[in-house]
C-alpha cells in the first residue's frame, strides 16, 4: 500500500519522490492552511508529502542580495535581523495568524497557497521577489513572484517541482517600505485590504524617485499597482497626486462582497490605505 | 502507519493513517483531554501544545509530522508538588473563569518564559494574540503572568 505521509529530510530526497510522483503528491511545509483545507474538504486520501524538516531551506542569507529559504518560518522572518530593510514583509509576517501560526507556517508554503489574502505576498511584491523552483528532471529555474502567481490558489509550480527559495531586490537608498493590513480585529485576522509600499526619495528628499506598490484580499491574486507607480513617479507628493492616485486604484481592483466585508466597504477603505502607506514611507524616507 | 513520540516524557507509540491531527491524537488515542478542540481551524489557540518547545496549534499539525519529536501537554505542567508556578498564578489572579481556554494559554505562555523568560506586557499581548478567551478574562491573565514571573524571580 502507499503511504499517505511521507516525510523527507533533504531536498535531493523531496525531488526523488516529486519526480516519481509528483501528481498525486500535496506537499506539506507548516500544514497551517492545508491541514485546515484537508479537513474541510474531507481529501483524506490525498497523500502528504511532508517536507518540514529539509533543514537547508530554513535559512535567511545575505550574499550580495537577500535570501529567505522556503521553510522560514513567519517567526523566523519577523524575529531576523538580516531582513531589517525589508520592514513591510515582517510586518506582514508578524500578522499572519497568531504565534502559533507564525512559528510553524512558512514563507514558501504561504506563497505556494497563494491565498487572494495571503498577507506575506504584497511586500514580496514591491521588494520584486523571485521564486527559485528546482526539479530532479530539468534543473532549477527563477521566476518573478508576479509571474509565479497565476490565479486564485493557482500557482506555475510544476508537479515535480519545489521551491526552494525566495530572492528580493536591494532596498533602495533613501527609502522606506510598509505594510498596511486593515481587518476586524488586530489578531488573527485574514486581511479585507492588505497594502504595501515602498517609496523611495531623490537626493534632496523632495520628489518621489522609486515607488512601488501592492495589494492583496481585492482581487483573486495579490498583485503589483504598476499604473499608479506610474503616476507617482518623479513627482512631489500632495494632495491632489493622492486623491488621483485612491481614484486610479478603484480602476485596478476588483473588490468583492464576502464574510470579512463588504465590496463597498473595501473599496473605501483602499484608497485611505493607499494614501497612509505613501505617506507614512515619504515621511519615514525623509528623515 | 506508525508514529513514534514522547508526549509529556512518556514514549508512545500509535498506528496512523497519515492525516491525523496531532489534537485528535492527543485527545481520542491518548485519552490527554486537556488539550481542548474549539475553531479546529488554528484560529482560538485552546488547543495549543508544545512541540519541541514550540508551541503549536494541535489542531492543524499533522500528527505524523510530530515523528520523534517531543510533546508537551497541559497535563505535564504539574509535578508530584502540586501545580507549577504559572497555574497557581492563573489560580491565584482569577485567570480562569470557564476553564476552556486555561490549558492553550497556558501552554502559549509556557513557550513565551521558556524563551523570555521577562516579556514585558507587549510582549505577552504580542504572544497571545493567537488565544481567544470568551470570559473577557484578559486582564486576569496578562496579571497571572507578571504575579507568575514576581513569584519565579523570588525562587
Amino acid at each position: 500500500m502507499l503511504e499517505r505521509f511521507i516525510s523527507v529530510s533533504s531536498e535531493e530526497e523531496a525531488l526523488a519522490q516529486l519526480n516519481a510522483h509528483g501528481e498525486e503528491l500535496q506537499i506539506l511545509a507548516g500544514g497551517t492552511d492545508l491541514m485546515v483545507q484537508l479537513q474541510q474538504s474531507g481529501q483524506r486520501t490525498r497523500r502528504l508529502l511532508h517536507i518540514e524538516k529539509i533543514p537547508g531551506l530554513q535559512k535567511i542569507s545575505y550574499n550580495g542580495e537577500t535570501g529567505i529559504g522556503a521553510l522560514c518560518t513567519h517567526r523566523q522572518i519577523v524575529e531576523s535581523t538580516l531582513l531589517a530593510h525589508y520592514r513591510s514583509l515582517r510586518q506582514a509576517a508578524a500578522q499572519v495568524g497568531g504565534w502559533q501560526t507564525q512559528m510553524v507556517g512558512t514563507l514558501g508554503g504561504n506563497i505556494c497557497n497563494a491565498s487572494p489574502a495571503a498577507d506575506t505576498l504584497p511586500p514580496l511584491l514591491v521588494h520584486d521577489a523571485r521564486i527559485t523552483l528546482v526539479s530532479q528532471a530539468r534543473g532549477s529555474r527563477v521566476v518573478d513572484l508576479e509571474k509565479f502567481l497565476l490565479g486564485r490558489r493557482h500557482t506555475d509550480r510544476h508537479h515535480d517541482e519545489l521551491v526552494s527559495g525566495i530572492t528580493l531586490s536591494q532596498p533602495p537608498e533613501r527609502g522606506s517600505d510598509i505594510y498596511i493590513k486593515v481587518g476586524r480585529r488586530s489578531a488573527t485576522e485574514v486581511a479585507i485590504v492588505g497594502l504595501a509600499a515602498c517609496v523611495a526619495l531623490d537626493e534632496h528628499r523632495r520628489l518621489i524617485e522609486d515607488v512601488r506598490l501592492a495589494v492583496c484580499s481585492v482581487g483573486p491574486v495579490p498583485k503589483r499597482l504598476y499604473e499608479i507607480e506610474n503616476l507617482i513617479k518623479g513627482q512631489e507628493i500632495s494632495d491632489s497626486l493622492l486623491d488621483e492616485a485612491g481614484e486610479m486604484l478603484l480602476e485596478l481592483i476588483e473588490p468583492i462582497d464576502d464574510v470579512r466585508a463588504s465590496k463597498k466597504y473595501r473599496a473605501m477603505v483602499a484608497p485611505r490605505v493607499l494614501r497612509e502607506a505613501i505617506t507614512c514611507c515619504a515621511q519615514n524616507a525623509s528623515g | 502507519m506508525e508514529l513514534t513520540f514522547k508526549v509529556n516524557g512518556h514514549p508512545e507509540r500509535l498506528e496512523l493513517e497519515g492525516h491525523e491531527t496531532l489534537l485528535d491524537v492527543l485527545r481520542d488515542d491518548l485519552n490527554l483531554t486537556g488539550t481542548k478542540e474549539g475553531c479546529r481551524e488554528g484560529e482560538c489557540g485552546a488547543c495549543t501544545v508544545l512541540v519541541n518547545g514550540r508551541a503549536v496549534d494541535s489542531c492543524i499539525y499533522a500528527a505524523m509530522a510530530a515523528q520523534d519529536m517531543e510533546i508537551e501537554t497541559v497535563e505535564g505542567l504539574a509535578t508530584s508538588d502540586g501545580l507549577n508556578s504559572l497555574q497557581n498564578a492563573f489560580a491565584e489572579s482569577g485567570g480562569v473563569q470557564c476553564g476552556f481556554c486555561t490549558p492553550g494559554f497556558l501552554m502559549m505562555l509556557t513557550a513565551l518564559l521558556d524563551k523570555y523568560p521577562h516579556p514585558d506586557r507587549v510582549q505577552v499581548r504580542d504572544a497571545l494574540s493567537g488565544n481567544i478567551c470568551r470570559c473577557t478574562g484578559y486582564a486576569q491573565i496578562e496579571e497571572a503572568v507578571e504575579r507568575c514571573i514576581r513569584q519565579r524571580t523570588i525562587e
